[in-house]
């Protein structure tokens, strides 16, 4: 089984949160309720679930990020619904300013869409190293049954001419225009399906069983299905002579992924030579491809990490942050408007964490457009540097008072990076992990979703123990 | 020895405090009416050929430059030459360094060094919490006063020992002298366990380690030195300033245990006035927190980096303590209306070297009081004035 496309690597990444379907079902007068999904934090979405997923398989693959040809991107949810959405996300991974891929999006089918659409690329000899991204942050429209199963996260793989340890040896997709989950225009969140019976003796049996059918001529080893309501995965596995998909403990953790959820259920069955089965549907389509993998995959040993764990939050909590439940009042609006100059002045050394390192000193001054003269040497030479993604906090604070939209507690943190550089930059979490010299990471997170526009930058993580040693190993 | 080209003449503030009654205007009117009363041989309106007015917020909804053309008129005085200084929080005491300077050029005979604000025509969310969204959209979000003063709090503690106890006594010690000052916003009492029971505001600060929300007013009268006796029994001279800017961010800082702005004006001031921190006699400073008092008193000299806290929690910095420190109450009781708090502070100063400050008068062995803001984005500003009775 050869193909012109390998898998180099693969990364995974899932919101902090979790919501009980229990208590899904409780919010609406419904006993029942089976599993959890994952639900973003307030300063989470479906862009920053990409980015951490594409930085973890970049990280993987070992190679620099600015070699990447370009992004292919599948979301049933982009988070400009019109706008940089792929641009925003290519900057913020410090891609370079000539990468070309795509955005998908419009149905789950666009996980699926972005991985065809970098396989073609690089079949096509227009691309050597394809990065693709699937995620979503699912928005189920409160009240549908939907919202017992909608989650988020983001599945990404490093996809090159040669190397790596896994090939794409086969794909097949099929189509048939139906309705099932909707969004219209109208719509804030997704629409429950109309007949879940017809749904499933019509539509998702026959197709995911007529794909699965083509796919598992080849000896498949393991499956990722999908599973809209919680029994038609275990279903169309058992029709196809399986036992239990391995995407259904993906699905126990985080629920439905929506265009993440097919590669997302896969990439943890990469760490040793197998074959894989993916089949991803949505949007009236559903498209199967094999992952065969001789040996273990870069970064697939470790994807699980990413689901694993969690925090209980209440369905209140999941409608605030999804923004489904907002305070009367207006919020305290941003000085600085997001279509305005300094967002443009500004974009590259916000998404992309540049300083400016004085030729005289060394110093990193940040960010680089407030300052034209060193603010060590006064000298007006500098070279642009993208800033140490990792370090220790010098001192904090953790503020308790802040009007809408600021969520308290919130901790902020003087940082001072690896490189050398010292920046101030708000920390995930409630603070109760900040101590002076505690060992941070800077991820990309959602500072503000300002007059309808999602606005980004970086934060401050602290590394746990565990992690901090296994990275050292 | 000093400057001593300029003496106050007068000086005067109105009570502090929530003022919702009072305009803008009616503020102003009511701090220069009692800064003229306070002239011991008088002085008529007409003498006053300038006017200096510190305004550090928009007076009205979002018009920023209100003050300079509004203070003559409010206070009978339209016509006179009027400019408005904004300096983050030391506005008022750069107004008065500024009103110095023109007495002491010869443009001007008598200048009126006027402070007013108004923080609570907006909501708390509306008005002071509104700069965490003010700003750069990343390196200032959820920035809000608090948060450029926890940080130094938190390295301080953790590099000499500090403790939430040290920075309570600031507190408990200002609400003292604030009990005995009929100015003050607060005139209670507070004890340590009233500080640390507080809710938290911005760790490690909780409620009672910051200054309250407070509108209010207060003026001062300058005169030519040489020209000190016609208008006062009892003349204050300006024995010298000093101002100093530092970086404007806190990742810019290099440490986070003292505030390099005040260091350096208060350098310049010593200097300017020929005396060495031990010769001050009392001192009212910048205690917007608890935290900032005790960075205060060091960075101004009064004691070693380090020891600040334990100075406070052991009474070396109250009325009758080797240096007492904000008389008046300071900001944490008396209050902090950005514009009026350094003419209010010189006033403080001013009244305990002629020895008018009732309860709260402190000895005054060698003629001199220190004023000190420190202010802005990243504490990057500061101004320090000296006034004495030696000339």
């Amino acid at each position: 089984m050869t193909s012109p496309v390998r898998v180099l690597a693969v990364g995974a990444a899932a919101p902090a949160r979790r919501l009980s379907a229990t208590d899904v079902a409780a919010a609406w007068g419904r006993g029942g309720g089976r599993g959890q999904v994952g639900v973003c934090a307030p300063d989470e979405d479906v862009l920053t679930l990409a980015a951490e997923a594409a930085s973890r398989a970049m990280a993987a693959s070992g190679l620099e990020n600015d070699i990447v040809d370009g992004l292919w991107w599948g979301t049933t949810r982009p988070p400009f619904a019109e706008g940089p959405s792929h641009a925003v996300l290519a900057s913020a991974l410090g891609l370079s300013a000539h990468s070309g891929g795509a955005l998908f999006s419009g149905s789950p089918h666009a996980g699926m869409d972005a991985l065809l659409g970098a396989y073609d690329a690089i079949a096509a000899g227009s691309a050597q190293v394809a990065l693709v991204v699937a995620a979503d942050a699912l928005v189920p429209g409160p009240g549908t049954t939907f919202e017992e199963r909608a989650g988020g996260g983001a599945a990404a793989a490093v996809l090159v001419s040669e190397g790596g340890h896994a090939s794409l040896p086969a794909r097949v997709t099929r189509t048939h225009p139906f309705l099932d989950r909707y969004r219209s225009e109208a719509d804030a969140g997704t629409r429950d399906l109309y007949d879940a019976r017809l749904f499933r003796e019509e539509i998702f049996l026959p197709i995911v069983q007529e794909v699965g059918e083509q796919l598992a001529a080849l000896e498949i080893d393991e499956w990722s299905l999908p599973d809209p309501d919680g029994r038609l995965g275990a279903t169309a596995a058992r029709k196809l002579g399986g036992g239990a998909p391995a995407s259904a403990n993906v699905y126990a953790a985080i629920g439905d992924t929506g265009a993440a959820a097919p590669l997302l259920g896969a990439l943890g069955s990469l760490d040793a030579a197998r074959t894989v089965a993916v089949v991803g549907f949505g949007g009236g389509r559903a498209t199967g491809i094999v992952i065969n993998a001789d040996g273990p995959v870069r970064g697939a040993a470790t994807v699980g990490d990413a689901w694993a764990g969690g925090q209980s939050i209440s369905y209140a909590e999941a409608l605030r942050a999804r923004g489904q439940l907002e305070a009367t009042g207006v919020p305290i609006p941003m000085g600085v408007p997001p279509e305005s100059a300094l967002f443009v002045r500004g974009a590259e050394e916000m998404l992309g964490l540049l300083g400016a390192r004085c030729v005289d000193c060394g110093t990193i001054n940040t960010p680089p457009t407030i300052h034209p003269y060193c603010i060590s040497c006064g000298s007006t030479k500098f070279v642009l540097v993208s800033l140490a993604r990792r370090g220790v906090v010098h001192t904090f604070v953790v503020n308790h008072t802040m009007p809408p939209p600021f969520e308290a507690p919130l901790p902020l943190a003087v940082i001072d990076l690896a490189d050398g550089a010292r920046v101030m930059l708000q920390v995930i979490g409630d603070g109760s992990d900040m101590r002076i010299g505690v060992e941070v990471e800077l991820v990309l997170r959602r500072y503000a979703f300002e007059r309808g526009v999602p606005v980004y930058g970086f934060k401050a993580r602290t590394i746990a123990d565990a992690t901090a040693k296994s990275s050292e190993e | 020895m000093g400057w001593n080209r300029v003496a106050v003449a007068g000086a005067g503030l109105i009570k502090f405090g929530e003022l919702f009654e009072q305009s803008y205007e009616q503020m102003a009117a009511g701090a220069f009416q009692a800064a003229v009363a306070n002239v011991d041989r008088g002085v008529e309106p007409e003498q006053i050929d300038g006017v200096f007015v510190a305004t550090q917020r928009g007076t009205l909804w979002g018009q920023e430059g209100i003050g300079g053309n509004t203070v003559p008129s409010a206070i009978g005085l339209a016509g006179v030459p009027c400019t408005r200084i904004e300096n983050a929080c030391p506005s008022g005491s750069d107004a008065f360094r500024v009103g110095a300077m023109a007495v002491a050029s010869g443009v001007h005979d008598v200048v009126l060094v006027i402070g007013v604000e108004k923080m609570r025509d907006k909501s708390t969310d509306e008005g002071l919490l509104s700069r965490a969204a003010a700003g750069h959209p990343i390196l200032t979000r959820g920035e809000t006063a608090p948060v450029l003063f926890a940080p130094f709090a938190t390295r301080h503690m953790n590099d000499f020992g500090t403790t939430r106890e040290m920075l309570a006594s600031v507190a408990v010690k200002n609400h003292f002298n604030g009990a005995r000052d009929p100015y003050a916003h607060f005139q209670n009492e507070i004890t340590v366990e009233n500080v640390l029971d507080s809710p938290p505001v911005c760790h490690p600060l909780h409620l009672l380690d910051c200054c309250p929300q407070t509108d209010g007013a207060a003026a001062t009268i300058l005169v030519n030195a040489d020209r000190a006796t016609e208008f006062t029994d009892k003349p204050v001279y300006v024995a010298g300033f000093g101002v100093a800017t530092d970086h404007p961010y806190l990742h810019e800082k290099q440490s986070f245990t003292g505030l390099k702005a005040t260091a350096i004006a208060s350098e310049r001031a010593y200097r300017m006035a020929g005396v060495d921190p031990s010769q001050i006699d009392s001192a009212e400073v910048h205690d917007c927190f608890t935290i900032t008092e005790i960075l205060d008193v060091e960075d101004l000299g009064f004691f070693d980096k380090g020891k600040g806290g334990i100075a406070s929690l052991e009474g070396e910095t109250s009325l009758t303590g080797r240096i007492p420190i904000n008389t008046s109450g300071g900001l944490l009781a008396k209050g902090h209306p950005i514009g009026a708090t350094g003419v209010a502070q010189l006033t403080e100063c001013w009244w305990q070297l002629r020895g008018e400050a009732g309860e709260r008068q402190v000895e005054m062995r060698n003629g001199y009081a220190l004023q000190h803001n420190v202010g802005g984005r990243g504490s990057g500003v500061s101004v320090v004035n000296i006034l004495t009775t030696n000339r």
